[in-house]
């Protein structure tokens, strides 16, 4: 049974989620830690700005509380807060296929922060790939995650997740390359020198050929323009740096109207008519509304800024519906493998069971009345008692399986043990593979059920 | 004879079929592309069918024109055929260098208007006394210049929705799938820049054409009106953005009309030809 520990922007603060937050450095030893832990046959860590997590795969599958309470533990020890008792709150669980659908909601960006994000997938291939080469991920957990990554893929191909920009920065950057393309012939001007002129100039100011800086105090401007790799200017040549700008984000702290009709008017004439873009994030407003109705000339103010993003988290959420959807038939799908997998040690043990029973009487009779029989008949009988095994099995097997696929399975195993006398040692009903299993299966993809059940047919 | 005769219609016609077949499932994977995000791959295989398009198109001008012994550059049954392809092949060469991708769902469509309106004007072969050597320098720089000032006219139609929805400020949707409004501001100009000469050019020797043929139908006024009224609007577009910096909107609204008159000559040439092939259907079909 997969279990999921963790906490996130959901459910701790940051000043709770810092304190769990593991660097790639040391995850291969927490990683080996939960290892360990004899509650737990496969790990993964995840560790990002708004999540940390434990996915694990139970060893008894019955008593998943027993890992869940091991992986707390253990990240709590990690992080140095001892018992942990008083951020219990702040932890979340989830088991069996609750964990599962939460494993692939998360990789879809649907827990995100920001809903249909594209980071947390690399995150969480990230993760997985510690896992793997920590060797700390098998069949079950394995494929889960593969599982998840097919959902996360189908999630953003078949859905509008991803359109639109979320945040103020990105609705800037993604307007101004909708106007100029790229940036790269084009010169920005920052029209102020405060915090928000300086976070501009990081996102806009990255592809631009020159950044200007224009304040009315030119000592903070030189300031901030030095820090950024630009040019600093006289508030007096606003109108000469509005011929020269191609891109300009104003956020003084003017009362008034800093760029007015007629100053962009007058600087459109000498720039021939090429198109201006403002940014105004200032508020009160820096630039005349009416500055937008100049041809060729474009104003987005905080507001203009703040409706697209909130139409793009409009559009997302509508689409997450049905990303929902798609997360929901995975999971039933990857439920059905997991019951297959329940079946796999019956089928194993069925098949040892006649294969021995047969081969013990041909190894009883060869040595009796056929003794005389040459090595090449005896390997045609050994042949063909193989071949009998196989076909005599062939039925129960897949009716096994198919049981196993519904909801039947416990029921089927348990008529098989008892009509072969098969030995009743620990059975997985909500199946999970051997610790033996594990090689091989964490690279495992695709939907066949039958990777990892080591079972000739 | 018969025999010969029918297996080279039939492979005509094959290829005109092809030829509809990749423009109409290149249009169909533009309108994909634009109507929904999730089709990007559509984006980019649309450009690839307008190429296999214009490869059908060109091999189908090419046999028809040996299979009914017409030369391509004369008469109007080529021109606007000839025009679609030479428009493809411009966009096809120039769509990454401008990063105009998407001006490919104007081109496809206009292709395909072309191809079907080529098929519904007859073949004509030019009345010997129209024959002159200064003919199809004509017809080729027009052609030429017709390819171009398509390719601006999608530009500028391209131009018009992006500027719309950036005014509106509305931009969700299609805004991130076309391209910028500099790069299709300067894709339009060029495409102007280039075919204005061959217009210029196509202007000169119609009027001598014209003057050497005495021809005076109503018809071949209105041509030549619509003609000059279509040199005087690009020229115009072309100074004014040169001038008085009537980029953007303005020089697109200028191209469309441009355009638009180009549009009126050749639809001018199609009433005069199928007015001309009227006594002969007349005749044809008393027989």
């Amino acid at each position: 049974m997969i279990v999921v520990v963790g906490l996130s922007h959901k459910s701790a603060p940051v000043e709770v989620r810092e304190r769990f937050a593991t660097s790639a450095d040391v995850l291969p030893a927490v990683l080996a830690r939960l290892a360990s832990r004899p509650e737990l046959k496969e790990v993964m860590f995840l560790s990002t700005c708004n999540r940390v997590e434990v996915f694990a795969a139970a060893s008894a599958p019955e008593r998943p509380d027993g890992a869940v309470r091991a992986v707390r533990a253990v990240m709590c020890d990690h992080a140095g807060v001892g018992e942990g008792e008083a951020l219990l709150p702040y932890f979340y669980e989830r088991t069996g296929p609750e964990a599962t659908r939460h494993i692939f909601r998360v990789a879809a960006s649907l827990d995100s922060m920001v809903l249909g994000e594209p980071q947390i997938l690399g995150q969480v291939k990230e993760a997985f790939d510690a896992a793997t080469a920590a060797g700390t991920l098998g069949n079950y957990l394995g494929r889960c995650i593969h599982r998840a990554f097919t959902v996360a893929k189908r999630v953003r191909t078949e859905t509008q997740i991803g359109a639109g920009s979320v945040s103020i920065s990105s609705v800037a950057v993604d307007l101004a390359r909708g106007i100029f393309g790229d940036l790269q012939d084009h010169t920005v001007l920052l029209l102020g020198a405060g915090e928000m002129a300086e976070a501009a100039a990081k996102s806009l100011g990255k592809g631009a050929r020159h950044i200007r800086v224009c304040n009315r105090s030119f000592d903070r401007g030189a300031a901030l323009a030095g820090s950024i790799g630009g040019d600093a200017v006289q508030w007096d040549a606003l109108g000469d740096e509005l011929v020269r700008a191609d891109v300009v984000v104003a956020s003084t702290a003017s009362p008034n109207y800093v760029v007015t009709r007629d100053l962009v008017k007058r600087a459109m004439k000498q720039r021939k008519g090429k198109t201006l873009f403002f940014i105004d994030i200032a508020v009160p407003r820096n630039v005349e509304p009416s500055v937008h109705e100049i041809d060729n000339v474009y104003v987005y103010n905080v507001d203009d800024l703040e409706q697209q993003v909130a139409e793009a988290m409009k559009s997302r959420h509508a689409e997450a519906e049905q990303a929902e959807k798609i997360v929901t038939h995975e999971l039933s799908e990857f439920e059905k493998w997991a019951r297959g997998q329940s079946v796999a040690p019956t089928i194993v043990k069925l098949r040892a069971r006649t294969h021995s029973v047969l081969m013990a009487e041909l190894e009883r009779t060869l040595g009796g009345r056929l003794r005389h029989l040459t090595e090449g008949d005896r390997a045609a009988l050994q042949q063909m008692m193989e071949s009998a095994t196989n076909k005599l099995l062939h039925a129960p097997t897949t009716h096994l399986r198919d049981a196993g696929a519904g909801a039947d399975g416990l029921d089927a195993v348990q008529a098989v043990h008892r009509l072969f006398d098969l030995p009743d040692d620990a059975e997985a009903p909500a199946g999970e593979p051997k610790r033996e299993e594990r090689e091989g299966g964490a690279g495992g993809s695709g939907d066949d059920g039958e990777r990892g059940k080591g079972l000739p047919h | 004879m018969q025999i010969q005769a029918d297996v080279s219609n039939f492979f005509v016609d094959g290829l005109f079929a092809a030829t509809v077949m990749a423009y109409l499932a290149a249009c169909a994977l533009f309108v994909a592309f634009l109507g929904n995000e999730r089709f990007a791959s559509a984006g980019r295989l649309a450009p690839r069918l307008v190429a296999l398009g214009a490869v059908l198109h060109a091999g189908h001008i090419v046999v028809s024109s040996l299979v009914w012994h017409v030369c391509p550059v004369e008469g109007i049954h080529f021109a606007m055929s000839v025009v679609s392809v030479l428009a493809c092949a411009v966009y096809l060469v120039m769509r990454r260098r401008y990063h105009i991708d998407v001006v490919g769902a104007f081109v496809a469509p206009l292709a395909l208007t072309f191809l079907l309106a080529s098929r519904l004007v007859a073949a004509t072969e030019p009345a010997q006394r129209y024959r002159s050597t200064i003919l199809p320098v004509h017809v080729t720089v027009n052609l030429l210049g017709y390819a171009l000032f398509s390719l601006a006219f999608a530009a500028a139609v391209t131009y018009l929705l992006q500027e719309r929805r950036l005014k509106n400020k509305q931009l969700l949707g299609i805004f991130r799938r076309l391209p910028s409004l500099d790069a299709l501001d300067r894709a339009e100009h060029r495409f102007l820049l280039a075919g204005f000469p061959l217009l210029t050019v196509g202007i000169l020797t119609g009027t001598y054409w014209a003057h050497e043929v005495e021809a005076g139908s109503a018809t071949d006024i209105a041509r030549a009106v619509l003609g000059y009224a279509t040199w005087v609007l690009f020229a115009a577009v072309l100074s004014l953005r040169a001038a008085a910096g009537w980029r953007g909107r303005r020089a697109a609204y200028g191209t469309i009309a441009g355009f638009t008159f180009a549009v009126l000559v050749l639809i001018v040439y199609w009433i005069k030809s199928a007015s001309a092939l009227a006594p002969v259907a007349l005749a044809a079909s008393l027989r």
